[in-house]
């Protein structure tokens, strides 16, 4: 324990003003160091020359394809392992006509279940090793294995074999026969290398070290990690489909979208993915150094009522288990008003469940007007008196109010910002609702557990509707991602039979039947689809964003060698 | 002093235990999952289960408790659900730049201080000492995040003579391998270091600023005055090395405080401390983390505070410290 308090102190001796002396000669220290940092260095010149640094707010989780589902995890990844084909531009699923060889150099079908693939005999794994249909069999046993659990593992359910018929030749075979069989096949897996992580158990798949220090067989090679800093590729200037132009990729986490637009206006950093907001897609226009890129969104967002009981899925909601008061509700919701409010000119009300990147994108599927007048003759035709007991503007029925709760999470200022605006529309009507504001990982326990009466959600699909609608809308999708328990046998049959047709027309009518059906049952008001805007440093040419795999393309980005910054040439 | 150093050391540890104990209990009580979807499909329950069991979850929580306690005093601090990495390679990567940080913002925090308060208690009640003075309670007042916002603003994208966040230049300089890449890595901490100590600065400065004025009509400096010192030398050299001493105690006191202020502030300015990995385990459930930065921000501070009470009684030999207390 410490005892007494000084009072006196002796007087220190004349040198004592010493340490003022000693801080500016550290000062001037810092000064000759920061003097060194603007000193210019030599370096590359030339067309392979370009650095590139992302911002990107979440940080991958593990670089290994088949066990971490963030996009940033893939979007790296997509620079280090390749598919057998990749998807073009078109974003057409259905056959094989539009997709791109990677590495597989060409394909047949041996019959209609039966897929063979060539692999490209200059492709080698960065350890000099090269990539052999043993890599494509194990690669599969891995995707679908339910210990490694990848969210492919589904999407592979119809193909029943993988083999090898020699060390270039891989065959699938397929239980059914269907239009998305090859993207099936090549758009969910990345190829491992089957010698590198053969030996670690499935149980540590997880976790592998393998996937903080990747060896691919991509465009790019892994460099370094700085866990909450950066990541690194350099070019592989062996790449055997090309040498990539920009010789650097650099992945920069910012945690806050802001500070990340701040970084890229202020030059900090050179491309982001996806501006967000209205604002931020104004700062980067009017920044001079960058180029916007708009391209359509894979995200929608709804108000999903749950069809259960609230806690007890045994149970129908006591207000949305009726149809026609929800389809009243959906009645009073201006989304375009919304939408305008929210998002500007960034986003789409869309026509059901779609993302705009969708092909069956279809602004004419019929869907519920915004006709209050009709909404509030609906409501009291069901029995929700405007003139309740409480005086306060909430309408009644056998003494209880028409009210109830929207979920939302924290994490979403977009979200949080419609629940609040809902919360006012359907006050006009005379509904009251509450908000429950909640973190994201209470946000998703409820959700999954049917503890809400309302949800604001959003999707972020596929490419393709096929997969996307069967787990989001279906009764397939119960316990899984159909969170509001919709569930309509004859909405289900169409969504197959779309997901069956060969023809692309033929589906597209299909599925517009099939929304129509959605739509009018009203499980959810779908208020949002996102057009997305990326945003890239002036000084990079040959920008293309594909819009189901933002930096896919990067490979064939380039800086000329006259617009090089001290940056791009930069050795180290 | 050694038995004292034994007793508070004793005393670090049963704090430092039951900080990790009630951080246990409250997490894994919260709601919410640990196994939350990281892409745009949730996990099925049958994984979620798998997991569970993997990580033990899905045994009852005194057996979590006990299990986690033994691990640890092992050394091991378990994997990070979200990280997919070990816990202790996580706070390896982060604990450097926390200490980087609050080291930096405790050093602003202290020299802007202690310089403001002497000045404004050698000029009390002039306008310069009321000028400061509210100027000191205008930042003190201030919240460190918006501070930040606007500094990042002003500093950064303005006026350009700073970067926006991180702890380097990701293209110049990944590591620290020249006298060049270390001004780059001073060069990223100023506005953050800024940020932290000036709130705290302001604080410091009011405290300091009344601590010399205590000292000022002490006799022994109307002595060294009716020696014909000059003021500046009664001040800096006679005045001030009392005067500080109970800003020593303030620095243990501090050191929390820079703790807590480093979560915001390494979230602004884009900072992979502990702070930041604290809110992303916080977010995600990832309760050995949390856990764990909860440990290693209780040792800081009881250590720190460890440190100012040993400094406070070398600093002053009049000061005793009873071994039968």
């Amino acid at each position: 324990m410490l005892r007494g308090m000084p009072t006196v102190a002796p007087a220190l001796p004349p040198g004592s003003e010493r340490p003022a002396r000693g801080l500016v000669t550290l000062c001037l220290m810092l000064l000759a160091l920061a003097g060194a940092g603007c000193a210019r260095r030599g370096g590359c010149t030339g067309e392979y020359c370009g650095t590139v640094v992302f911002v990107t707010t979440p940080e991958p989780d593990i670089l290994l394809p088949p066990s971490s589902q963030l996009v940033v995890s893939r979007d790296i990844a997509d620079q280090i392992f390749l598919k057998l084909a990749d998807l073009g531009m078109s974003g057409n699923t259905v056959g094989d006509t539009d997709f791109q060889p990677q590495l597989a150099e060409r394909w047949e079908w041996a019959n209609p279940l039966t897929l063979v693939f060539h692999l490209d005999p200059r492709a080698r794994w960065q350890d000099g090793r090269p990539v052999t249909s043993a890599d494509v069999a194990f690669t599969f046993d891995i995707y679908t294995d339910s210990v490694i659990n990848s969210s492919a593992r589904s999407a592979l359910r119809r193909i029943s074999a993988v083999t090898t018929r020699d060390s270039l030749t891989v065959v699938f075979r397929f239980r059914t026969r269907y239009p998305e069989m090859f993207y099936d096949a090549v758009y969910h897996m990345r190829v491992l290398p089957s010698h590198l992580m053969g030996t670690v158990p499935r149980e540590q798949w997880r976790s592998a070290a393998f996937g903080r220090a990747p060896v691919g067989d991509g465009p790019y090679r892994f460099v370094r990690w700085k866990a909450g800093e950066s990541l690194e590729l350099a070019a592989d200037s062996t790449f055997f489909l090309g040498r990539p132009h920009i010789r650097r990729l650099i992945w920069r986490f910012t945690p806050d979208l802001q500070v990340a637009v701040t970084q890229i206006v202020a030059g900090d950093a050179d491309a982001i993915e996806v501006l967000g907001t209205p604002d931020n897609a104004r700062r980067a226009r009017a920044a001079p150094r960058l180029v916007t890129y708009p391209y359509p969104g894979s995200t929608y967002g709804f108000l999903g009522f749950n069809l259960r009981a609230n806690g007890d899925t045994t149970e129908p909601h006591p207000l949305f288990g009726d149809r026609a008061l929800r389809r009243a509700l959906a009645m009073a919701v201006d989304r375009e008003a919304l939408l305008r409010s929210v998002f500007g000119d960034l986003a789409k009300v869309p026509p059901g469940p779609m993302p705009p990147q969708w092909w069956i994108w279809d602004s004419e599927i019929r869907d519920l007007p915004f006709d209050t007048v009709q909404a509030a003759r609906q409501l009291t035709r069901l029995g929700w008196q405007a003139s309740g007991a409480g005086g306060d503007g909430i309408r009644e029925k056998d003494g209880r109010q028409l009210a109830f709760r929207i979920l939302v999470p924290t994490t979403s200022a977009i979200r949080r910002q419609y629940a609040r605006l809902l919360q006012q529309q359907f006050r006009r009507i005379g509904a009251d609702v509450q908000l429950d504001e909640v973190e994201f990982s209470v946000f998703n326990e409820r959700m999954q557990a049917g503890r809400f009466d309302a949800v604001l959600n959003s999707v972020d699909a596929d490419p393709t509707p096929s997969s996307s609608i069967s787990q989001d809308w279906t009764q397939a999708g119960i316990g899984l991602s159909n969170f509001v328990r919709y569930a309509n046998p004859a909405f289900d049959r169409l969504a197959e039979q779309a997901s069956d047709a060969l023809q692309r027309d033929a589906a597209k009518r299909l599925w517009r039947r099939a929304f129509e059906i959605l739509n009018d049952d009203a499980p959810a008001i779908f208020l949002f689809a996102l057009d997305n805007v990326a945003a890239v440093d002036r000084r990079v040419q040959g920008v293309v964003i594909r819009p189901d795999s933002h930096w896919a393309l990067v490979r064939l980005w380039r800086i000329p060698a006259d617009q090089l910054t001290e940056r791009d040439r930069a050795e180290r | 002093m050694t038995s004292w150093l034994v007793r508070r050391f004793a005393a670090s540890i049963a704090i430092v235990f039951a900080v990790v104990t009630l951080t246990f209990v409250l997490i894994h009580l919260a709601h919410g999952t640990p196994f939350l979807p990281t892409g745009d499909r949730p996990l099925s329950p049958e994984v979620i289960a798998r997991l569970r069991a993997q990580f033990g979850l899905d045994r009852p929580l005194p057996v979590q408790y006990v299990k986690y306690v033994a691990a640890l005093l092992r050394g091991q601090l378990g994997e990070s659900f979200a990280l997919r990495r070990p816990v202790s390679d996580a706070l390896a990567d982060a604990i450097p730049h926390t200490v980087t940080l609050a080291g930096a913002g405790l050093f602003v925090d202290f020299l802007v201080g202690l310089a403001l308060g002497v000045y404004q208690a050698a000029r009390s009640r002039r306008f310069a000492d009321v000028a400061l003075g509210n100027v000191s309670l205008f930042f003190n007042s201030m919240p460190t995040f918006w501070l930040g916002l606007v500094l990042l603003l002003v500093f950064a994208q303005r006026l350009h003579w700073f970067p926006v966040g991180g702890v380097g230049d990701p293209v110049l300089c990944p590591t620290v391998s020249s006298a060049r890449c270390l001004a780059d890595r001073l060069w990223h901490l100023a506005l953050p270091a800024l940020t932290l100590g000036i709130v705290g600065a302001a604080g410091t400065a009011r405290f300091q600023r009344a601590a010399m004025l205590e000292v000022v009509g002490q006799d022994y400096v109307r002595t060294a005055r009716a020696k014909g010192l000059a003021e500046r030398r009664v001040v800096l050299v006679h005045a001030l090395r009392n005067a500080l001493l109970p800003v020593i105690s303030l620095l243990g006191l501090a050191l929390p405080f820079l703790l807590t202020g480093a979560v915001l502030v390494e979230w602004v300015f884009a900072w992979p401390g502990m702070g930041r990995l604290t809110v992303n385990a916080i977010l995600q459930r990832d309760y050995p983390v949390v856990t764990a930065t909860a440990l290693a921000a209780s040792v800081m501070v009881v250590l720190g505070n460890l440190a100012a009470d040993t400094l406070y009684a070398v600093a002053d030999p009049r000061i005793r410290i009873r071994s039968d207390a």
